[in-house]
């Protein structure tokens, strides 16, 4: 499988809060936040991409600047085998793929009807309307909304509609790749199945690829094929979903997943498999920067930052114990030797 | 068993609207007891929010009840005065919300609103009311209660948010907590700090506790028992082993079966619950899942199911029940 969409290496700096007014303009070391830290990943034609982890761990971060919204430090990003440098390149990214924001509703605008915000993107990359008058309800149709959707404003759409309308209008100039930031949060499990459903379909009918930017895990197990997984901006683990959730072998991947809720009572969890909360970029930890939280941490993560190890062919880990993590998920807590 | 600390009883709730009244909640009935915590779960527009602020006494203008009340201490704190329903919200009944970045006054501190909610304290001084605030913070696993007093809500994490304004809602020992969607604005790991932290507070804590949400999960970590809820209804009771293993409505059965984290298999197409809620404006005659029940009988679309009790306190409101 070529990769239609690549990121090679990508480093994603922001000056510090200390480095504003007078002090910008002095030459030498301005203090740097880093917020992506060597993010390498690649999106195959028609695959489904799952990328996970806390908030503040640069998820949405990393898809800005896939679209070109927030400039990148260093290494490549390349779409459709040509690498991505000036704004014409973007203008080019954002027509073959698009962005769905997390927040449906408030990414539409509250004063114009549905239908003139679906022809939007056409109008916006001067694209004459595919089928004239017709074109919104044509698009609402493709996504499973009544055609009379089109003279509703925003407030009046449900969740799920106002999704639907988001998908329908990422899909307007025929992308090859969306990025769907939070697909299905804040929707009832029943329709975030029918939005899930949704895009598979629409990725086995049009050969769409997808990235899906989620914390819900049970999410991206289900309809992802592979499934990254980002700490503070660094990716810990990488490789096929399956895989991945069958045998996480990165601790932070395998709290990660033994914190899903089970909602099943005779699953209960008697421990928290993770505590703490991820620490700001302002104090990002030496070494490895999950060992401030790592139940397996030993003096070695604190000092080294550990390099990504290919466990398998296709499946990255970057833990310094790699080979010893095999241990099963619902394991509980290890974490007490560790508190002080 | 104890009796129980606060009881729905035969609940109708209508607001008003321009095409008439929205039948929100159609004869519900619940009980929670004195160190039970019981969930109430369903999607959107099923009348679980309608319930939860009913439970608190804090209905919307437009609302109207139309039957039943809710018992507490005694009495039917719906029809009571607003003077009284105030001396009863925090003291007695507390709430936790789900955006407590809303729910805190953004231009005043922690301690500020933590001190003023001890308002109806007798006795205590300021100082002794704030002491009171920085102990329970330190209780729900605030590592600088000192520090936390003295920040304004945006400056706080989501996390500490949500374990700040479950403190708040503890401050006054209260009978009853209702939460309502303690855990949907938080990530998974913090969601499980919080599930874990409601668990453990439920230890020395007497009341009852009453969780509204839409995530099962949440459900299956924290409740004994569990009522469903759909377009108005409470469709189904039990405890939450009962209900998760031996489903016996039809609808109960679908929102299972439709949460991905159920699904043990992985699937490219995951099972929904196909069709739209009733118009509650004028609802069913009929069962009120028939539209969109798949076993569904001409006696189910004519005629409105009995709630029928399959087992020691567990119900279900369908026909076929007992089948």
């Amino acid at each position: 499988m070529s990769a239609l969409y690549e990121v090679n290496n990508v480093t994603l700096d922001l000056a510090g809060p200390a480095a504003s007014g007078l002090q910008r303009l002095l030459p030498g070391n301005a203090p740097r936040l880093t917020i992506l830290s060597g993010l390498s990943l690649t999106i195959g034609h028609g695959e489904m991409l799952g990328l996970v982890g806390e908030s503040g761990s640069g998820k949405s971060t990393l898809a800005r600047a896939m679209m070109g919204l927030i400039d990148i430090t260093d290494g490549r990003l390349s779409f459709q085998n040509r690498t991505l440098e000036s704004r014409a390149d973007f203008i080019r990214v954002r027509q073959g793929a698009a962005l769905m924001f997390q927040d449906a509703v408030a990414s539409l605008s509250p004063r114009r009807k549905v239908g003139a915000q679906l022809v939007e993107p056409f109008q916006i990359n001067g694209v004459p309307l595919p089928e004239g008058g017709k074109t919104a309800m044509t698009m609402l149709e493709r996504v499973g909304l009544p055609p009379s959707l089109a003279q509703r404003y925003p407030h009046e759409l449900s969740g799920g509609q106002a999704r639907r309308v988001s998908v329908a209008r990422a899909l307007a100039l025929q992308p090859k790749l969306v990025i769907a930031d939070e697909p299905t949060a804040g929707l009832d499990v029943s329709v975030q199945a029918e939005i899930l459903n949704l895009m598979t379909g629409l990725r086995r009918d049009m050969g769409l690829s997808f990235l899906i930017i989620t914390h819900n895990l049970a999410v991206v197990r289900h309809v992802t094929d592979r499934v990254a997984v980002l700490y503070l901006g660094r990716m810990v683990e990488w490789g096929p979903t399956r895989e991945v959730f069958a045998r996480p072998r990165h601790p932070y991947t395998q709290s990660l997943v033994a914190a899903e809720p089970q909602a099943d009572p005779r699953k209960r969890r008697a421990d928290l498999a993770l505590k703490g909360e991820i620490p700001s970029v302002l104090a990002r930890p030496t070494g490895c920067e999950f060992h401030t939280r790592c139940p397996l941490a030993r003096p070695r993560c604190a000092a080294e930052e550990p390099r990504p190890r290919m466990i398998t062919p296709d499946h990255m880990v970057r833990c310094h114990f790699a080979e010893d993590t095999k241990t099963e998920t619902q394991g509980g807590n290890h974490g007490t030797e560790l508190e002080h | 068993m104890s009796a129980p600390l606060i009881k729905v009883d035969d609940l109708s709730i209508a607001y008003a609207s321009e095409e008439g009244p929205v039948q929100a909640l159609r004869h519900a009935t619940l009980e929670a007891r004195a160190g039970e915590a019981i969930g109430i779960v369903g999607e959107s527009g099923c009348g679980k929010s309608t319930l939860a602020s009913a439970l608190i006494t804090l209905l919307a203008r437009n609302a109207r009840v139309t039957s039943g009340g809710v018992q507490f201490g005694g009495r039917d704190i719906l029809s009571i005065s607003e003077e009284e329903k105030r001396k009863l919200r925090g003291r007695h009944i507390a709430m936790i919300f789900q955006d407590p970045m809303t729910s805190f006054n953004p231009v005043l501190t922690i301690g500020e609103q933590l001190v003023d909610f001890q308002g109806q304290r007798e006795g205590l001084s300021k100082a002794e009311k704030r002491q009171q605030a920085a102990a329970m913070l330190k209780r729900v696993g605030i590592a600088d209660p000192g520090r936390c007093l003295d920040r304004y809500v945006a400056e706080l994490s989501g996390g500490m948010r949500q374990r700040a304004a479950i403190a708040a809602a503890l401050l006054m020992a209260p009978d009853v907590l209702v939460a309502d969607e303690p855990t949907t604005a938080l990530d998974v790991t913090m969601e499980a700090q919080i599930i874990h932290l409601l668990r453990e507070l439920r230890r020395d804590y007497n009341g009852a506790i009453v969780i509204v949400t839409h995530h099962l999960g949440v459900v299956g970590e924290l409740c004994d028992r569990v009522y469903v809820m759909y377009a108005g209804e409470v469709v189904e009771e039990g405890s939450t082993d009962d209900v998760y293993h031996r489903p016996r409505h039809p609808y109960t059965r679908a929102l299972i079966a439709c949460d991905p984290a159920n699904l043990h298999e992985q699937t490219p197409l995951l099972p929904t619950i196909p069709g739209r809620l009733p118009d509650l404006v004028s609802p069913p005659s009929g069962c009120s899942f028939a539209a969109r029940c798949p076993q569904a009988s001409e006696l189910c679309r004519s005629m409105a199911p009995p709630y029928v009790e399959v087992g020691p306190r567990h119900a279900a409101r369908c026909h076929e029940a007992l089948a």
